[in-house]
């Protein structure tokens, strides 16, 4: 992790500069002496935290620190008050130009903590938390790289600096409206809260911070020059064994982190999904859908038609397994160009899925058959991912399939192995790996003072 | 069925990857054609003639001919352009449905909707929605909550559009009585003017079905469907109550088994996620009553959860007599995950009771899970006195 300032959930107002290696666990000492049950409760209990406060050491007021970390399930006032705060809350222009300068510094493939570092405590970490100091006018929109229904991802810079080597960022930006509109309220606080938890991972997008204004919420992340590897396959029309290995391995890398570390079901793998960072690493992105699963199967259908799971089709209960299946199903597109299970009509697709016969081209390898074949089995409790054997875990079984056998996967989880595809960018703000978007369109229906009123606490965590 | 038909030459999803899609959006969605240039493109754009062109494209029960998976399989090569099966290249779109969350059997105030049916209605029914998957791997109890949860829908009059081409989607349809018409227009919906509606590509009797993809997430209506005659009668079910049923009915078949685990010493030193686990992984059986379950000197392989029906134990030094009963959330055969002895006794099915059910997993399937059964049985040799969380003790 790079040095940082000023973002740490609690606010902490000092430039903290540990060597890189020393700044998680020193953090991690100084919490471990609250028992696990206060640490729970700090999010729940504002009393509980100015002794946390003490602990980390942080100085400052306490107006700043409530500006900064209200407490999500807060006394009824408390909360009824809170609704409006980003509306009311002046500006503290020494804190936000503390966040600016972290952000501006801020360092995504800087070298890797480990998975269990970045799972530790996640919310002593600066980068991933929200901000209630920056505003979108802080920020320069260069040029549109994604839209969605609701969503639209910027190339953006810090407004006001020298636009020769500052730093660049993506900001999604994404309507209140909409969100409500399509009934997103709950994949949108879970793309949040999951993108700060996982924040640090080598492969995954970084959400540097979040913040909200009356109508839009915003997510700061580190912008992948490379673009969509769905850009690079499409072109390829497939990639090679060698090619698909080296991906496929970075999946397998951020699954067992998100699955066995964090307990977190991606559920939206596909290639459309996947960027490459200017050294041709992978940047899994989109978090719309993630959702911690603590025990607990869960039921509600999403993903994208093709990379559906059998279970989810059938509403018999869904796990971190989902993300096994897709992950083969993306693997056998990377290899012959297209999903194993196509058809004109959705419903023939989702047919062909619970049957879950896969017809391989000849020319493939017998390990990518295999590989494939077991990670496509439509009884979860048989999926390669989701099985163990003698004392292995799911993910050490895929890892040590035959398929991956040339793979070194620590110096692969360092990035030390040079990706097959290296992205031409000419310089930091270079978007010509993403497609031309039109600009936004100007009638868009308003979030109303009534809609405020309801939703924005839905909204605090940004 | 509706859904079957889409906007020729358009792809698949063409109707839904415009951003008006009401299903979901996903930020990098592409609300142009994808601007790749490659050849492959060209071979989604050459998608060969309409969809309709082909009628399996249309198929009214849902079980007609697959079609292909990728069938292109020639070692690739300079001639091996493009996909002769019109793959849509471009960018796709995210789907979810509405948010499910299960409630407790005890604390749950939600019930399915239930419309009494005469038995002709539920047979035909029955038929008609045999042949579609969703319904087809259903267990008797859920098909039967479902089957019970539609709900008669009667169309007074000709020329009322069921559904709209483009709009959202809600509802799935059997006919009971009428004939409807189905429309498709390639423009994705039905636009203004006297063919706004499109072309009419097929007629759907008694026992056809439309609109099944509502049962999935919300897209919007592929065709546009108009009755023909002055009175016509459907059968409506919509998607929440659908997946709810199947919801609920997973959710307590998990929560059962789990709780019939917590239950066998054998394995009470598993965790929540374990039993989670293994509970997913059980299987169910069904005997009638006086067939064996598991017979004496065979070797044990699985063992058996009776989730219903009354089982009797015989021995053979015991002769017909019955040395012991089973009934629901007794197991039996837990052995068999130690050792591979035989049978020590035969398990039947109650000659005078009714059906029994049981869930049963084998040796193979359990420790594929959670690894030998010694291994777990070791915790407990381990753990203090002080139970479920206790540090181990150090010997």
């Amino acid at each position: 992790m790079a040095p940082g300032l000023g973002l740490s959930p609690a606010g902490s107002s000092a430039i903290q500069l540990h060597p890189p290696n020393d700044t998680v666990p020193e953090r991690c000492r100084s919490t471990a002496v609250l028992p696990p049950d206060a640490i729970a409760n700090l999010e729940n209990s504002p009393s509980i935290l100015p002794r946390r406060l003490s602990l980390l050491s942080i100085k400052m007021a306490t107006a700043k620190f409530k500006s900064h970390f209200h407490a999500p399930h807060g006394h009824k006032l408390f909360r009824a008050n809170s609704s409006n705060l980003v509306n009311e809350k002046p500006i503290d222009e020494e804190q936000k130009q503390k966040e600016k300068d972290f952000i501006a510094c801020f360092e995504c493939n800087g070298p890797p903590l480990s998975p269990s570092q970045i799972a530790e405590n996640p919310r002593s970490k600066e980068v991933g938390a929200a901000s209630k100091q920056l505003r979108v006018g802080d920020f320069e929109l260069i040029k549109t790289i994604g839209t969605g229904t609701f969503a639209r991802v910027w190339l953006s810079r810090l407004a006001g600096s020298p636009k020769e080597g500052q730093k660049v960022f993506a900001l999604k930006i994404l309507r209140k409206v909409d969100i409500i509109r399509l009934k997103q309220v709950e994949h949108i606080k879970n793309e949040r809260n999951t993108l700060s938890a996982v924040a640090g991972h080598p492969f995954i997008t970084t959400m540097i911070t979040s913040f909200s204004d009356r109508d839009c919420l915003y997510m700061l992340l580190d912008y992948c020059p490379g673009g969509e590897v769905f850009t690079y396959l499409r072109r390829a029309r497939r990639f090679d064994e060698d090619t698909s290995r080296f991906y496929g391995a970075e999946i397998v890398l951020i699954l067992e982190f998100l699955h066995d570390i964090k307990g977190i079901a991606y559920r939206d793998l596909k290639p459309e999904n996947i960027l490459l960072d200017s050294e041709g690493h992978l940047k899994l992105v989109d978090f719309g859908f993630a959702k911690e699963i603590s025990n607990r199967e869960t039921y509600t259908l999403c993903g994208t038609p093709e990379y559906l799971a059998p279970e989810v089709i059938r509403n018999s209960g869904h796990g971190t397994a989902v993300d096994w299946w897709a992950f083969g199903i993306l693997t056998y597109e990377f290899l012959v160009g297209q999903p194993p299970f196509w058809n004109q009509n959705p419903m023939k697709i989702y047919e062909l899925i619970v049957e879950g016969k896969v017809k391989y081209p000849q020319w493939m390898s017998s390990d990518a058959r295999d590989l494939i074949g077991s990670l496509c089995t439509v009884n979860p409790s048989q999926r390669l991912g989701n099985i163990s054997s003698g004392g292995v875990n799911g993910t050490a079984l895929v890892k040590s399939h035959p398929f991956f056998k040339t793979i070194d996967w620590d110096a692969l989880y360092h990035r030390k192995i040079k990706g097959p595809i290296i992205p031409k960018v000419k310089h930091a703000a270079d978007a010509s790996n993403f497609d031309n978007y039109d600009p936004p369109s100007d009638s868009q229906s308003a979030y109303t003072k009534d809609m405020a009123q309801k939703y924005d606490q839905e909204f605090k965590d940004f | 069925m509706a859904e079957s038909t889409f906007p020729g030459g358009s792809g698949p999803f063409g109707g839904f990857n415009s951003g008006r899609s009401p299903s979901m959006a996903n930020v990098h969605e592409d609300e142009e054609s994808d601007t790749i240039t490659s050849p492959t493109n060209t071979a989604s754009a050459a998608a060969p003639g309409s969809p309709f062109a082909n009628s399996s494209n249309f198929s009214f029960n849902g079980s007609s001919a697959h079609s292909q998976a990728p069938s292109a399989f020639r070692p690739p090569g300079p001639d091996d352009q493009g996909f002769p099966n019109n793959y849509n290249m471009t960018r796709r779109t995210s789907v979810s449905a509405e948010s499910l969350t299960p409630t407790h059997h005890q604390e749950s105030n939600w019930k399915p909707p239930y419309h009494p049916k005469t038995e002709d209605q539920l047979s035909r029914l029955r038929t008609s929605v045999s042949s579609n998957f969703l319904f087809s791997h259903l267990d008797d109890e859920s098909a039967n909550v479902v089957l019970g949860a539609l709900v008669e829908k009667p169309i007074p009059a000709k020329d009322i559009k069921v559904i709209t081409q483009g709009d959202a989607g809600d509802y799935f349809y059997v006919v009971e009585r009428g004939v409807f018409d189905i429309y498709v227009n390639p423009a994705g919906q039905v636009t203004p003017g006297p063919d706004g509606m499109g072309q009419k590509v097929n007629t759907i009797g008694p026992g056809g079905s439309f609109g099944e993809l509502a049962l999935m997430y919300n897209a919007p209506r592929a065709a546009t469907v108009v009755s023909t005659e002055k009175e016509s009668t459907l059968w409506a079910l919509d998607r929440v109550t659908f997946r709810r049923i199947l919801m609920d009915n997973a959710f307590q078949r998990r929560r059962m088994y789990e709780s019939f685990l917590e239950e066998v010493p054998l394995l009470s030193s598993l965790t929540l996620y374990e039993r989670s686990k293994i509970a997913d992984a059980l299987d169910t059986q069904k005997f009638p009553p006086g067939a064996t379950i598991i017979r004496e000197g065979d070797p044990g392989e699985a063992f058996f959860i009776l989730e219903s029906g009354e089982a009797e134990v015989y021995k053979s030094d015991s002769g017909d007599t019955v040395v012991k009963r089973y009934g629901k959330g007794d197991y039996f055969g837990e052995l068999a995950l130690l050792d591979d002895k035989p049978r020590a006794a035969s398990v039947v099915a109650a000659k005078n009771g009714g059906e029994v059910k049981v869930a049963y997993l084998g040796k193979q399937g359990f420790q594929r899970l959670l690894g030998p059964v010694e291994g777990i049985m070791r915790r407990n040799d381990y753990s203090g006195g002080g139970g479920e969380g206790s540090a181990p003790v150090t010997t």
